[in-house]
C-alpha cells in the first residue's frame, strides 16, 4: 500500500526527516509516536503534498504510483486522507457544501457520477449520526467557531464519507476530553478494514487504549528509532521518549 | 473663467448655456434651480484628488481626457451586451423601464398592471409638482461628494418619477435599466417617494449598448416616509473604458427602513455614492455591496451616513475581490450629530487581493458628537489563504474549484444581506459566474 524509502526532508534550511522508511499493508494499522519535534507532523505534511515541504532525498509509493510527483488533489483522489491536527476555518462554505463539492470531485476523479442532492443528504446523516452531528453544525461554516471537539468530529466525518484508502491522522487527540476522544476513536475504528491503511500519529499513548494499532513506530529526530507491536506504546507509557534514545520532550 | 473651469466643466457649462431653455421645468421653479447649480459647478469644478471626498478618483483628470460632448438622443434599435449581467434579472417577473442615454424609452418598457397608488412617471412629467421639488432640492449636508450633484441638477433631461401613495406595496418589483448606446455625457436623475407605510423594491442595472466610451451620470433622489420600506437592488457593469457615477441621496422617515446593495463589476471607473440622512427616529439603513473587478477596471465606494436624530441604525458591508490591476476604494463616513443618542453605527470592508498589482484603498470613518451610542467600523484587505486552499485540494477539490469556493463564499457574505431572494439568487449565480469565467466582468 504505502512504502517510503529513505526519505529526506528539509523545511526551509532545516532538515526535519532524516531517512525515513516505513512500510505499509493494505488493511494494518500503524502508530508513530515520539516527542515534540521528532518530524511527526512533517510526515503527515509531506504525504499530502503540502508546499514548503522540500524532499531532497528518497521516495515515496502508494499504490504502486510515486505520490511525490502528484499534486495535492491528486493525493487526495487516489485515497490519501489527512486528519488535521488543527483543521482550518473555511469562512462562508458550509459543512454541507463543503461535504459535497469534496465528494462529488472525488468521484469525477474516479469517473463516478456526482451524487444528486437526495443521495447526498442520505449518506451524510448516515455517517453524521453515529458522531453526534447535528443538521445545525452542517449548516455552520466549516471549522468556523467550532470547539476543538467539533473540529475533530468533523475531520472524522469527512474521513467516513470520503472513505480514503490511507488515513494519516495527525494527533486526533489533542484538544479532546475522554468523551470526545471516545466519539472520535469509535468513529475511526468504524473505518478500519482490510482494504484501508491508517497512520495514527500520536504523542501520548492514550489515544492507542481506543484505536489499538498493529504496529507502532518511535520518531526521534527525523529517523524511525524503534518499531515494535502494540506492547511498545505500554512501555513507552512507562520509560518515557528519553528510554529509547530521544531527547526527553 | 476661474481656474476650477477645466476643459471638461467648461464644456458642461457650455453645454448648459446652448440647452438651457430646452431642458424640461424651463418655465418653472426649476430654471433658478439649474441656473443656481450651474454656477455652484462652475465655482466647484469637477471634483479631483485635493478634495478629501475624492481622495482615490481624480474625475476631473479622466473627463478632461475623455473630452466628451453630450450624447445624443438615440431613437433607433439597441444592442444588449451578450455578458451574464446583462440578463441577471430577466427570470425576476417585474415591471420595467428602460433609458437610453439618459431618456426614457417607452417602447422597450413594460409597466402595465401597476397598482392603483403607484405612480409612474417621465420626470419632465412632475417638476411642477411639489414633492419633486422637494426631492431636487434635497436639505441635508453638503459635503465635498454630494457637490457633483449640482452638474446633475443643471444638465438633467429624463428620469422616472415614483410616487407610491400611502399604504401601498408595489407588488412585482420596478426593473430599472440604464443603457449607452452612443458615445458622449448623459445625466439622468431619478425621484422616489414613498408615503406612509409604503413598500417597494426596486432593481437596477446600468450596462453599454454598443458603446464603449461614455459618461454615465446617474442621481437618484429617495424621501421613505414613516413606515416606508424600499430595497434596491443594483447591478453596474459598464464598458471596460466608460465612466459611471452614481448619486443615491436618501431621506429616512420616521421608523422606515432603506435597503441598497450594489454590484460592481465593470466599468473603466465606476464611483457609487450612497448618501444617508436620517430625518425621524427608529430608522434603518442598509448600504451594502460587492466590487469584482478584473484588467485595469476602478471601483470607487462612498457612502456617507448622517445619524442625526436618535434611535437608528446602519450597517454597511463591502466585500470586494480584486484581480489583474484592478483597483477599489471604499470610503466611508457615519457621523452621529449630537441629539443622535441611541444610535447603532457599523461599517465594515473586507478586500480579497487575487494579483500582485491589484490595490485596494479604504477608509471607514466615524464622527461621533453622542455618548450613548453603538458604532462601529473595520477594514481588512489580504489574500486568499494559502491555508485554506490546501485545506480543500487536501479533500480532492481541484485548486481553481477551492478558489472559485472561497472567493464566491467570500463575496457571497455580502450578497446573502439582499432581502429579495430571487434578486439574491441570480446576483449569486453571476459573483460566482465572475469568478469562474474569469472574462465576465471588465473584459
Amino acid at each position: 500500500m504505502l512504502e517510503v524509502k529513505n526519505l529526506h526532508v528539509t523545511v526551509g534550511d532545516k532538515e526535519i526527516l532524516r531517512g525515513i522508511d516505513l512500510t505499509i499493508g493494505a488493511g494494518e494499522v500503524h502508530a508513530i509516536m515520539g516527542p515534540n519535534g521528532s518530524g511527526k507532523s512533517t510526515l503527515s505534511y509531506v504525504l499530502s503534498g503540502r508546499e514548503g515541504y522540500e524532499v531532497t532525498q528518497g521516495s515515496i509509493t502508494f499504490k504502486g504510483r510515486n505520490l511525490l510527483a502528484m499534486s495535492v488533489d491528486e493525493r487526495a483522489n487516489a485515497g490519501v486522507f489527512l486528519a488535521f491536527q488543527y483543521p482550518i476555518e473555511i469562512p462562508g462554505v458550509t459543512t454541507m457544501t463543503f461535504l459535497k463539492t469534496a465528494l462529488n470531485a472525488q468521484r469525477k476523479a474516479r469517473g463516478l457520477e456526482e451524487l444528486d442532492a437526495v443521495r447526498f443528504l442520505k449518506l451524510v446523516r448516515e455517517k453524521a449520526k453515529p458522531l453526534n452531528i447535528s443538521d445545525d453544525m452542517l449548516k455552520r461554516a466549516l471549522n468556523v467557531g467550532f470547539s476543538g471537539g467539533e473540529k475533530k468530529r468533523a475531520e472524522t466525518l469527512q474521513m467516513s464519507i470520503l472513505e480514503p484508502v490511507l488515513a494519516v491522522l495527525d494527533e486526533t487527540d489533542s484538544g479532546l476530553d475522554i468523551d470526545a476522544l471516545k466519539v472520535v476513536a469509535e468513529g475511526v475504528n468504524r473505518l478500519r478494514s482490510p482494504e484501508r491503511s491508517m497512520i495514527v500519529i500520536t504523542h501520548y499513548q492514550r489515544l492507542l487504549d481506543y484505536i489499538v494499532p498493529d504496529v507502532v513506530h518511535v520518531l526521534s529526530r527525523g529517523r524511525i528509532v524503534r518499531t515494535g507491536g502494540k506492547d511498545l506504546a505500554l512501555e513507552l507509557e512507562r520509560t518515557g521518549y528519553a528510554g529509547f534514545g530521544a531527547d526527553a520532550a | 473663467m476661474s481656474k476650477s473651469m477645466t476643459a471638461a466643466a467648461t464644456s458642461f457649462v457650455e453645454t448648459f448655456e446652448r440647452e438651457q431653455d430646452n431642458l424640461p421645468g424651463a418655465q418653472g421653479w426649476l430654471a433658478l434651480a439649474r441656473k443656481n447649480a450651474v454656477t455652484a459647478f462652475a465655482a466647484a469644478g469637477l471634483p479631483h484628488r485635493r478634495v478629501e471626498e475624492w481622495k482615490y478618483t481624480d474625475l476631473r483628470q479622466l473627463l478632461d481626457k475623455a473630452n466628451f460632448e453630450a450624447a445624443p438622443t438615440h431613437q433607433g434599435a439597441v444592442l444588449l451586451p451578450t455578458r451574464a449581467s446583462a440578463c441577471a434579472f430577466k427570470s425576476i417577473a417585474a415591471y420595467k423601464m428602460v433609458f437610453v442615454n439618459g431618456a426614457c424609452r417607452a417602447d422597450l418598457s413594460h409597466l402595465a398592471g401597476l397598482p392603483k397608488g403607484v405612480e409612474l412617471h417621465p420626470l419632465a412629467d412632475v417638476l411642477s409638482e411639489h414633492w419633486a421639488k422637494n426631492l431636487i432640492e434635497h436639505d441635508a449636508h453638503e459635503n465635498g461628494a454630494t457637490r457633483i450633484i449640482d452638474l446633475n441638477t443643471a444638465l438633467m433631461r429624463d428620469g422616472v418619477a415614483l410616487r407610491i401613495r400611502k399604504g401601498v406595496t408595489l407588488d412585482k418589483p420596478l426593473h430599472l435599466v440604464f443603457l449607452s448606446a452612443d458615445k458622449g455625457a448623459s445625466h439622468a436623475r431619478n425621484l422616489i417617494q414613498l408615503e406612509e407605510g409604503a413598500n417597494a423594491t426596486i432593481l437596477e442595472s446600468h450596462h453599454e449598448a454598443d458603446a464603449t466610451t461614455y459618461f454615465a451620470d446617474r442621481v437618484c433622489d429617495i424621501a421613505l416616509d414613516k413606515d416606508a420600506r424600499l430595497e434596491m437592488v443594483r447591478l453596474i457593469d459598464e464598458a471596460a473604458s466608460a465612466l459611471h457615477l452614481s448619486s443615491l441621496r436618501v431621506r429616512l422617515g420616521e421608523a422606515s427602513e432603506f435597503a441598497a446593495f450594489t454590484l460592481l463589476m465593470g466599468g473603466g471607473m465606476s464611483r457609487c455614492q450612497t448618501f444617508v440622512t436620517f430625518a425621524g427616529k427608529g430608522g434603518k439603513a442598509h448600504v451594502d455591496g460587492v466590487m469584482a473587478l478584473r484588467g485595469a477596471a476602478q471601483g470607487d465606494v462612498f457612502c456617507h451616513t448622517d445619524h442625526a436624530v436618535p434611535g437608528c441604525e446602519s450597517d454597511t458591508l463591502y466585500r470586494s475581490v480584486l484581480d489583474d490591476e484592478a483597483t477599489g476604494i471604499f470610503q466611508g463616513k457615519v457621523i452621529v450629530r449630537p441629539d443622535a443618542q441611541k444610535t447603532d453605527g457599523r461599517q465594515m470592508t473586507n478586500a480579497l487581493l487575487l494579483s500582485r498589482d491589484a490595490a485596494m484603498n479604504a477608509k471607514p470613518e466615524l464622527e461621533i458628537h453622542a455618548d450613548d451610542v453603538q458604532c462601529a467600523h473595520g477594514s481588512t484587505i489580504g489574500e486568499l489563504s494559502k491555508e485554506a486552499v490546501f485545506y480543500l485540494r487536501s479533500r480532492g477539490i481541484p485548486e481553481p474549484e477551492a478558489r472559485r469556493l472561497l472567493v464566491t463564499a467570500f463575496l457571497d457574505e455580502a450578497i446573502d444581506r439582499i432581502a429579495h431572494i430571487e434578486a439574491r439568487d441570480a446576483l449569486r449565480i453571476l459573483a460566482a459566474g465572475w469568478f469562474a469565467t474569469g472574462t465576465g466582468g471588465a473584459a
